[in-house]
């Protein structure tokens, strides 16, 4: 009786901080290259827009870097931002998670 | 003329569907083919220009004012293959003294349809900037009436809004854009052809446009609206006409315009303006110098 109360505590726990790495969106920093002009922001906006999952884009055009804040529990994948910003006719130099809501998540 | 009239038609309706869904982007003021566009994207320019020829010291004290709207809209096929229409309504008239008698002959409508593509066959991007060469090439299709008449009889050429001839055209264009300047540099030829036995001469060009960020002086973040202060340079140089096959001697030459201008950039829209003032005109003959060309232009995003 006591493994079983053991055992369901333990996956409730699990299944708490699961869902608390969820609960807080990802937001990912991707420097671009090539990002000159407020008119190149909106264009390369637009393509990362298009990209399942994105809840919010925000663009320091001084440091080249696009925020992009993803939707509850989703992920972003580095190759369909690649290829965003290459559509865009710029180039993807850096990709990184700056958020990180607990050490147990995974990124793609 | 039917035909015409509805390919026309199908392109402004066109433009304003298109214009729902808009990406604008800074280029040059006087020519186009800097214009940088996404994949599947539109991309639409709308310019007014005014021009003014009157200086004629011949008996005929001839004047001709032109009032153009351009239209311009761009698709990207992909990231580097874009494809570009430009289509202007044009509105024209010549004052002149003959017989003692001054007379005013003027036409309106649509001119002559541009299609062209372009291809970027190098491009680095780097931190806050990026180097392009993309050459071009395309073709004026002859869209505009290139036989009105008034009641002196049928309008002279260059008075007509259209050519009336298939006039093949390419060229390369390059542009260093950095945060706080662009610079785009375009060489272009294009070769007129013969209509209702008149073929205008040749056209080729130098053009260099530098956009110097005015404002914000610094950047602290975001995305702000930008105000460039722009100086473009346009070096033509024509052929002389024919007439049925003879050289007309009073036609073509070589202008060189300085163009001082102002630009203002947001993520929305961009607003412009400009005017290019003859610094040197070479004009064979008795050909007409320009005064003046102003003008002044927006785009949208949506």
């Amino acid at each position: 009786m006591k493994i079983i109360l053991k055992t369901a505590l333990a996956s409730m726990l699990m299944l708490f901080s699961t869902m608390g790495t969820f609960a807080e969106p990802l937001t990912y920093a991707l420097k671009v290259d090539g990002l000159a002009c407020p008119f190149c922001t909106f264009g390369i906006e637009k393509q990362l827009g298009k990209i399942n999952g994105v809840d919010k884009l925000s663009t320091d055009l001084d440091s080249g870097v696009v925020l992009m804040t993803m939707k509850n529990g989703v992920l972003l994948d580095k190759t369909k931002a690649e290829q965003a910003v290459e559509q865009a006719g710029f180039t993807l130099r850096g990709f990184d998670k700056i958020k990180t809501p607990s050490p147990k998540t995974n990124e793609k | 003329m039917r035909i015409r009239h509805s390919f026309l038609l199908l392109f402004a309706v066109a433009m304003v569907f298109l214009s729902q869904n808009i990406v604008a982007w800074g280029a040059p003021i006087t020519f186009n083919t800097a214009l940088p566009v996404a994949k599947d994207e539109f991309l639409i320019r709308q310019q007014f220009i005014l021009g003014q020829s009157g200086k004629d010291f011949t008996a005929a004290e001839r004047d001709v004012s032109t009032q153009s709207v351009v239209s311009i809209l761009a698709y990207g096929i992909n990231s580097d293959l874009a494809l570009f229409a430009a289509l202007p309504y044009v509105n024209k008239t010549l004052k002149l003294t003959m017989n003692s008698a001054r007379l005013t002959r003027s036409t309106r409508g649509f001119g002559d349809m541009t299609f062209f593509g372009r291809y970027t066959i190098y491009k680095n991007n780097f931190k806050g900037g990026n180097f392009r060469i993309a050459p071009f090439a395309g073709i004026k299709m002859p869209t505009g009436n290139s036989r009105n008449r008034d009641s002196f009889g049928q309008l002279p050429a260059s008075l007509q809004p259209g050519s009336g001839s298939w006039d093949p055209l390419g060229g390369i264009v390059m542009t260093y854009q950095t945060l706080s300047m662009q610079v785009d540099t375009q060489i272009s030829y294009k070769a007129n052809m013969t209509a209702n036995g008149f073929e205008a001469g040749d056209v080729s060009r130098m053009d260099s446009s530098l956009q110097y960020r005015l404002w914000p002086k610094s950047l602290s973040g975001g995305v702000p609206g930008f105000l460039y202060g722009v100086l473009e340079m346009n070096l033509i140089h024509q052929g002389k006409n024919k007439i049925n096959a003879v050289k007309d001697l009073n036609s073509g030459g070589t202008r060189l315009f300085l163009v001082p201008g102002i630009q203002y950039v947001t993520r929305r829209w961009i607003a412009e303006i400009s005017v290019q003032l003859p610094i040197i005109q070479d004009m064979n003959g008795t050909g007409l110098e320009n005064d003046y060309i102003a003008r002044t232009g927006f785009r949208f995003n949506f």
